[in-house]
Order: structure tokens, then C-alpha cells, then sequence
């Protein structure tokens, strides 16, 4: 009896007190973890976001990083925290949904809240400039003429690019009679594309300008701008899941976050998203900003887990 | 670009160049004097405070604090045997022996002279041959990668002091450390236990400060060895004077040639550099006898060479926009940030910018003897501190820098572990530089030799046959091995 008082009563505080948590909320600063270096391409996202979040919601943002282990080290640190709403992390389609299937971390599908996607952009798969290969044609033709010679790199095991370039060749069934050299990091990749060691490497657009570089395909629903001339994976014959691939990234928070917090921080993300500062970083920074409301987002990212768990069969990892 | 220099220079004159110059440089020293900070934290620090400012300045304030920062990591070796960052721990061998003996304003002297020497020569070259080295660097393939890695894995049998044997010993142990964490061609856990923490390896810093900074600590709180000195009585840089120079140069020059190829060619680095340069030195040199006990040339094999690095890595950066290390890429990305695509035609299509950055590259070098000056007369009373203070001084500096890197708590626990290991294996007579380089080249040449047997199709002579550069360098390392051997064996007394 007295223990049922106190079970109750005790249940009661929590309610109570979690409410008044979400009705002052924030009421400390909040902060936003790059599971990646200072100076990389998250860090500096998250730079550019967080100024414009802070204003937004009405209390002091400030950028944290924890790299290490692709990402998985940060993310593995903030599954199972309080889902308080002081900390946040921006996490990548691979740290999201690719790492978690492929290595033994403590967390996955159903450790986050989803709070907002900030941005998408999708791959390409590109040659050098002075690579005979004009079109998937070309490239088919070549790997069947010469099996196991070809090469295609990755900046990593696992990574954006390793999928870009398994959704390829494994979507056009000559992944077997071609070699894969991965790298630390898509700068030394692209380094051996212009020297020639590799033939094939996928990246986002932005990486891709990088050198005097040729995109033989896109992994879009449909051609980009910039690119009128070059097909898509579909065009090309690769059928879905393996036919759309994007770097997409958003916020996140512990799994269990109040719905009014939750409900403070997608409208925070999509007024910082939206702001004249952050507008002009992405266009500076080549960022395809690609904003989703926490609903939204949440269905997208369990639809991506799963469409994954594909791919990662294909690349064999 | 060398028309647009007049324009150029008046950025660099204007008010907010020369504060950005000047600051940048003087905070790089800062920074970089102290252990655990080094240059890629220092430059992560200073990052966001670029945002705000227009291309030129802020470029030019992360390269002052970069080339600060390899010279600063020179002062903390020599005065307290503690490298700010893994480049500068060849400098410890025989600067922190010098300052032992009373010379440690002459050691950083010859430090000072040899980085401001290694960093002008490299923007000289950096000015003038960019193009022609970029080339280079495409000539280095995984293969020929692997084959410099296995040449510089040969210094440890020079920076073995003491026995070779224990040498080896520590080399392996830094191997075997390199290799926890995530396999780098297959992404699967390698000695991890399970334990998520270890998925990122561990730290290189963490374990740098710890074998070097923290074993130090605990040697001198334990002061059961009796080699233990006081702290050394330090007043100033002491400028080494003309005639001291006499059968140094060649060696200077040497070091900085190393530093510069070295630097150019991507995935390698100054602690790379500096190592190479030191063994080279060692086994070059005509005062190579004395490496070790505190020679002076064993200082400017480490700091001028891994001076020279600063600009041999902004060569790929600038002329290819592939990033020579981990500082220069995030060049890379303040430049995206400012509106500027990184890649081939960088340089054909921002000549001023260009400019400005290679002569203001040019100035931080020449700014390095003054202000290098300068700062350590300030840092001089620090020293006279009182060594208990001194050594909860590092402890709390290490810590806090270390915490800095990664925001990892666990890299606390991997420096504190590392310092234990560090002390226990000191005592018996293990040197640590070893355990350094097995670290540093460790993961490249485990990298690279996988990925050349992809390209070979599993073939190791494959290596050699095909891939002249990857041959001489081969050879190059086969005989550093054993030509000391031959010799020893000539004079009859082998050991």
C-alpha cells in the first residue's frame, strides 16, 4: 500500500516536473554536436546553422565536437542521454542509418527523435576529364571487355561514396569483375582519380567540381540543373532501392523527447534554415538545403534505414 | 599571379593585414608552445573567428597560426622535453639534452634559425614551383606512398637511443597501437572488445602527451632515477653566431629539401618529415655521432625540416585543392566558405587572393625570428617557477588540450594510461620516439600496403617491377638497414 502510494506519487512528480521542464524550455544553452573534426564539412554546417537557431529559439546555441569512428563514437555517446532538449547532434544518412547496420553500436532505428532535415544533395558518378568512358555504356562495355581491371574508389568503407559506387555496379550487375580501393577521406580519392589509379569515384557535386572531373550519371528522381545532359540511375537502368542516393543530414535528438519540446525545436530549425544568414552560407558553401519538419523527417529517415539495409547487402559489408 | 602581386602586398600592409599577420603568428607560438593544443587544434580554435572576416585575412590568419604553431611545438620540447605535437618530438631528442646542459637559449636559437630557414625556402618554392611539385605528388600512388613509409619506418633504428633492440620493441608497440579501431578496407572493429569507445583507434595526441608529457611528470614526482635534473635556467634565445654554422649547412639544406618533398606529398606530414630529416642527419651528418646527447644538428634536422613541411603541404592545396594534411583542409573548406571552389584553376582564377596568401606566407616566415624572440623572453620567468607548480602546470594543460581535441572524456583515460605505460617502460631504458613513429606511419603504411595489393592483384614483388619510384625508395630503405650493420661489422664490433 505505501509502496503503491509512493510508485504513484513518484509518477506524478515525473509528469509534473517533465512538463514544467517542456513549458520553460530552453532555459539553458543548448548544445550542438559535430560528430566530426572542427573544420570539416559538418562542423561548418553547423557553424552556419547555429547563430540563426540560437536567435531563433531564444537561448544561446553553441557547437560541440566529438569525432572518431565515422561518426559513431558521438552518436553512440548521445543514444540513452536524457531527451532534455540541451543536446542535439546533426547526423548524416550514414551515421543515421548506414553505421549503425554495419557495426556493433549501441544504437539504432529507434534511439532518436527526429527534429529537422537541413540538407540533401545527391551523388554523381564521375570520371577524369580525359577518361575515355563517355557514357554507363562505355563503362559496361569496358569491365566486360576486361574483367577484375577496373578500379573504383571510396573515402571509406561504409561511407557515402562506398554506396554511390555499390549502387552503380551492383545496379548494373558487373560489381564482381571490378575492383574497390578505398581511401581515408574522398581528397585523397579524388587525388588518385587525376592521377589515374582509380577510374570511377561518386560524390556529391560539390566534391566533384573540385577537379577537372566528368559526371557519367546522377542518383536524383531527375536530371539536375546544373548537369542537363546527364542521366539519372534510373535512365541508366538501375532499378530502386539502388536507383536514388543523397548525402542528406539533420538534427537529432535522444529517443523520448517531449512533443513540445520537440514542437519548439522544429519551428527553431526551420526559422534558422530560412533566415537570410543561413541562406547565404549554403549558397557560399555549395550546401542544397533540403529542410523536413520533425513528422516528416521521422518518415523519411525510418523509409532511408530500411532502404539501406539493401545496399549494405550489395556492398557486402 | 606574380602581376598581381602589387595588389596583393597592399592587402597584406593595409591595418587589418598586418594585425591578422602579426596576432596570427604570435597566437600560432602560443598555442603550439603549449602541450596538447598543436597545430590542428590551434587552427581549430582560431576557425570561427575567420567567418566573419573577408578571403585574404582570414586565410592568412590560419596559416600565421599554422607555421606559429609547428615553430611554437619546438620551445615546449627543448625547454621541458615535452613536444607540443608529435613534429616536434625529434626535436626533444637533442634539444631538451642541450638545455640540460645549459645551453637552452642556444638550443632554441639553432631551433629558431632553422624553422625561419625551412619556412622561407618552402614559400620560395611554394611561389615559384607549385605546378611542378603538384606533379609530383600525382606521381605518388599508394604504392610509392608505401614505399616512404617503409623508409621512414628505417629512423627508429636512428632515434633508438640507447638499444636498438628496445628501440624496435617500442616501434612495434606504437604499431600494434595504430591498428585498434575500424579496419581501414574492410570498416570492420579490430581490437575493440566490444567497446564503441575504441572505434575511433586511439588518440595520437592523447598518447603522445601521455608517453612524453605525463611519464615525464610522473619520472620527476617519482625521482627515484638519479639522472633526473632541475629545471633547466633558461633567459632568452641565444642566437648561434656565423662560424658556428661552419659544416652545418649542408646539413640545413638537406633538411629542408626533405621538408619540403615530404610535405608536398599528401597523407604523409611534418612528424613524418621531421623523423626522416632527423635519421638522415644522423646518418649524414659529420657531428651524426653526437645525435642524441644534445647536437645541435639534430635540432635543425627536426625543425627545419618540419618548417618546411608548411609549405610543401600548401602546394597540393593550391594547386590541385586536394589537401596536403588535416590543417590544410580546412584551408580548404574556409575557402568554400568564402565563396571559392578549391581545385585546378583556384589559382587562375583568384591570382590576387593567391598572391596574397604566398607572399603573407612568406612574411609569417621572416615574422617567426622576431616575435619567436620576443615570446620566449616573456615565457623565460615561467620557468623559474617553482618545478611542482611547473609540473601541475603541464598536467592541467595537457588535460585541458587533450579534452579539447575530440570533447572525448576517453581520451583523458588513454593519455593517463599512456603516461603509465610511458613511465614503466622509461625506466627500462625504452625510448619513446619509437613508439612515436610506429604510431604516426603505422596506419599509412598498413593503408597503403593493402591498397597497393589491391592494385597488384595480391602481388608484393608487383611493388617493385612496375613502379620505379617505389624501387629506389625500396632500395633506399634496405640499405639505411643495413649499411650501419656492414660497417659495424667492418670495425669488427658488432652491436
Amino acid at each position: 500500500m505505501k509502496l503503491k502510494t509512493f510508485a504513484t506519487a513518484a509518477a506524478v512528480a515525473v509528469v509534473a516536473a517533465s512538463g514544467v521542464a517542456a513549458e520553460g524550455y530552453p532555459e539553458r544553452p543548448i548544445n550542438l554536436i559535430a560528430p566530426f573534426n572542427a573544420g570539416g564539412g559538418t562542423d561548418l554546417l553547423l557553424r552556419g546553422l547555429a547563430p540563426h537557431f540560437s536567435e531563433a529559439i531564444g537561448a544561446n546555441a553553441f557547437v560541440s565536437n566529438m569525432a572518431g569512428g565515422s561518426g559513431t563514437v558521438a552518436a553512440s555517446a548521445l543514444q540513452g542521454q536524457r531527451p532534455d532538449g540541451y543536446q542535439l547532434a546533426y547526423m548524416s544518412v550514414t551515421v543515421s542509418t548506414i553505421q549503425p547496420q554495419i557495426k556493433n553500436v549501441p544504437y539504432g532505428i529507434d534511439s532518436w527523435t527526429p527534429i529537422c532535415s537541413i540538407a540533401a544533395s545527391p551523388t554523381m558518378l564521375f570520371v577524369s576529364d580525359d577518361s575515355p568512358y563517355q557514357s554507363m555504356d562505355d563503362v559496361i562495355a569496358a569491365v566486360n571487355a576486361a574483367p577484375g581491371e577496373l578500379v573504383f574508389g571510396s573515402s571509406g568503407p561504409g561511407a557515402i561514396t562506398h554506396l554511390t559506387m555499390v549502387s552503380a555496379f551492383a545496379g548494373l550487375g558487373i560489381i564482381d569483375d571490378m575492383k574497390h580501393l578505398p581511401f581515408q577521406g574522398s581528397g585523397p580519392a579524388i587525388k588518385e582519380l587525376t592521377a589515374g589509379n582509380i577510374q570511377f569515384f561518386g560524390d556529391t557535386e560539390l566534391l566533384m567540381k573540385r577537379g577537372d572531373f566528368r559526371p557519367l550519371m546522377v542518383f536524383n528522381n531527375e536530371r539536375v540543373e546544373s548537369f542537363p545532359d546527364v542521366p539519372t540511375a534510373t535512365e541508366v537502368g538501375i532499378e530502386a532501392p539502388l536507383n536514388e542516393l543523397y548525402l542528406w543530414g539533420g538534427l537529432f535528438a535522444p529517443a523520448g523527447l517531449e512533443p513540445e519540446v520537440t514542437a519548439k525545436l522544429e519551428a527553431a530549425c526551420e526559422a534558422a534554415v530560412a533566415s537570410d544568414g543561413f541562406q547565404q552560407f549554403a549558397a557560399n558553401s555549395g550546401t542544397v538545403i533540403n529542410y523536413r519538419g520533425a513528422a516528416e523527417f521521422d518518415a523519411f529517415y525510418r523509409a532511408q534505414y530500411t532502404a539501406n539495409a539493401t545496399l549494405i547487402e550489395a556492398a557486402g559489408l | 599571379m606574380l602581376s598581381a602581386l602589387p595588389e596583393a602586398i597592399s592587402i597584406l600592409l593595409s591595418l587589418e593585414g598586418l594585425l591578422v599577420l602579426t596576432l596570427g603568428t604570435i597566437l600560432g607560438i602560443v598555442l603550439g608552445a603549449m602541450p596538447g593544443i598543436g597545430s590542428t587544434v590551434a587552427v581549430a580554435i582560431i576557425l570561427p573567428f575567420t567567418l566573419t572576416m573577408s578571403q585574404a585575412p582570414a586565410i592568412i590568419l590560419l596559416l600565421a597560426v599554422y607555421a606559429g604553431s609547428v615553430y611554437g611545438g619546438s620551445i615546449a620540447a627543448i625547454l621541458i622535453n615535452t613536444p607540443g605535437t608529435p613534429q616536434s618530438a625529434a626535436t626533444c631528442l637533442d634539444g631538451y639534452p642541450m638545455a640540460q646542459r645549459g645551453e637552452a637559449g642556444l638550443a632554441l636559437g639553432w631551433a629558431t634559425v632553422a624553422s625561419v630557414i625551412g619556412g622561407l625556402v618552402s614559400a620560395v618554392v611554394l611561389i615559384f614551383a607549385a605546378p611542378q611539385l603538384a606533379a609530383l605528388a600525382l606521381e605518388f600512388g599508394p604504392i610509392e606512398t608505401f614505399s616512404l613509409i617503409l623508409l621512414g619506418m628505417t629512423c627508429i633504428v636512428s632515434v633508438s637511443t640507447g638499444s636498438v633492440v628496445k628501440g624496435l620493441l617500442a616501434g612495434m608497440i606504437g604499431i600494434f597501437l595504430s591498428t585498434v579501431g575500424g579496419d581501414p578496407i574492410l570498416g570492420e572493429m579490430r581490437f575493440t572488445f566490444g567497446n564503441w569507445q575504441l572505434f575511433a583507434g586511439f588518440n595520437l595526441l592523447a598518447v603522445v602527451i601521455g608517453v612524453f608529457a605525463l611519464s615525464e611528470v610522473f619520472i620527476r614526482a617519482s625521482n627515484q632515477i638519479s639522472t633526473v635534473s632541475e629545471l633547466v635556467s633558461f633567459n632568452g634565445v641565444v642566437l648561434p653566431r656565423m662560424k658556428m654554422w661552419k659544416g652545418r649547412v649542408r646539413n640545413l639544406a638537406k633538411s629542408v629539401a626533405i621538408g619540403n618533398v615530404i610535405g608536398v606529398l599528401p597523407g604523409t606530414g611534418a612528424a613524418t618529415a621531421a623523423f626522416i630529416s632527423y635519421a638522415e642527419g644522423r646518418r649524414s651528418s659529420r657531428n651524426g655521432g653526437g645525435f642524441g646527447k644534445g647536437e645541435p644538428d639534430g635540432i635543425v634536422s627536426s625543425e627545419a625540416a618540419n618548417n618546411a613541411v608548411t609549405g610543401g603541404a600548401l602546394v597540393p592545396t593550391m594547386a590541385l585543392g586536394i589537401p596536403g594534411d588535416a590543417i590544410t583542409a580546412v584551408m580548404l573548406a574556409t575557402l568554400t566558405l568564402h565563396g571559392i571552389t578549391p581545385g585546378p584553376k583556384l589559382v587562375e582564377d583568384n591570382p590576387t587572393l593567391i598572391a596574397a596568401i604566398f607572399a603573407g606566407f612568406f612574411i609569417i616566415n621572416l615574422l617567426l625570428l622576431p616575435l619567436g624572440m620576443l615570446l620566449s623572453r616573456v615565457a623565460a620567468p615561467i620557468l623559474r617557477i617553482r618545478e611542482a607548480f611547473m609540473m601541475t602546470a603541464i598536467v592541467i594543460l595537457c588535460v585541458v588540450g587533450i579534452y579539447f581535441v575530440r570533447g572525448n572524456p576517453f581520451d583523458l583515460l588513454v593519455m593517463g594510461g599512456a603516461g603509465v605505460v610511458g613511465f614503466l617502460m622509461r625506466r627500462q631504458g625504452f625510448p619513446m620516439a619509437p613508439l612515436v613513429i610506429g604510431m604516426v606511419l603505422g596506419p599509412t603504411l598498413e593503408l597503403t600496403l593493402r591498397q597497393g595489393l589491391i592494385l597488384t592483384d595480391g602481388s608484393f614483388p608487383a611493388f617493385f617491377t612496375g613502379h620505379p619510384i617505389a624501387l629506389v625508395l625500396g632500395l633506399a630503405a634496405v640499405a639505411a638497414l643495413l649499411l650501419p650493420l656492414v660497417r659495424s661489422m667492418r670495425k669488427g664490433t658488432v652491436g
